[in-house]
């Protein structure tokens, strides 16, 4: 009986595939419709408060103006 | 199967911890020191004990957009604010234009003013992010 059931799971696994092995999709697009993607940015809230404690931590006189969030490239 | 499943707990956890790490290396910088963003600086420094001042007397608060608001009608503290607020702008829109962040400006104030929010002394009035003024 097990094994009846097996072959006949099989039989409709082999069945599907057989089915759809045939189709195919086919996407075209339209060259009069350009596709607009509208990227959303995620901001490292984190990572903007620290810059924005040491900019503020200097603006206090708290910190020396090397302490100030600039990119080794930075003037 | 017993090595199958720890196989695959351990994929799964190593998938779970690189995204982490990524993120905890973000930060915003100031990708170049123009000289409107030194004069910036230089000029809120200069101007912070007044300002500190002026919070200490009620007549300046922290707003919840990251800027200075004058509480009392007087030309001379109003000037003040305006020339802090100009500064300020000159920064939030440098970091915004320098990191990609163009669209932002309202993410960038927003921590600004939680900043200045956390480094209020008690007493001073700040904004909350109800719109109700409160003394700290």
């Amino acid at each position: 009986m097990r094994f009846k059931r097996i072959i006949f799971l099989f039989g409709m696994l082999a069945a599907g595939l057989w089915a759809t092995s045939g189709c195919t999709v086919k996407a075209v697009g339209d060259p009069n419709r350009p596709i607009t993607i509208n990227a959303h940015v995620t901001v490292d809230i984190r990572g903007l408060k620290d810059t924005a404690t040491d900019i503020e931590d200097y603006v206090s006189g708290a910190k020396p103006k090397e302490s100030l969030p600039i990119d080794q490239g930075g003037k | 199967m017993r090595a199958l499943k720890i196989l695959s707990l351990t994929m799964i956890l190593a998938a779970a911890m690189t995204p982490l790490s990524v993120r905890a290396e973000a930060k915003y910088a100031l990708k170049e020191m123009t000289p409107g963003v030194s004069a910036a600086l230089d000029a809120r420094r200069a101007r912070f004990d007044n300002l500190a001042d002026l919070k200490a007397k009620g007549m300046v608060g922290e707003d919840n957009q990251g800027y200075a608001k004058a509480l009392v009608s007087a030309p001379e503290v109003e000037v003040v604010v305006a020339e802090e607020n100009n500064d300020r702008r000159v920064l939030y829109t440098t970091i915004a234009a320098q990191n990609n962040l163009a669209g932002e400006m309202g993410t960038i104030e927003k921590v600004f003013a939680e900043v200045q929010r956390d480094k209020a002394k008690p007493g001073e009035m700040v904004q909350e992010d109800n719109g109700q003024w409160v003394a700290k």
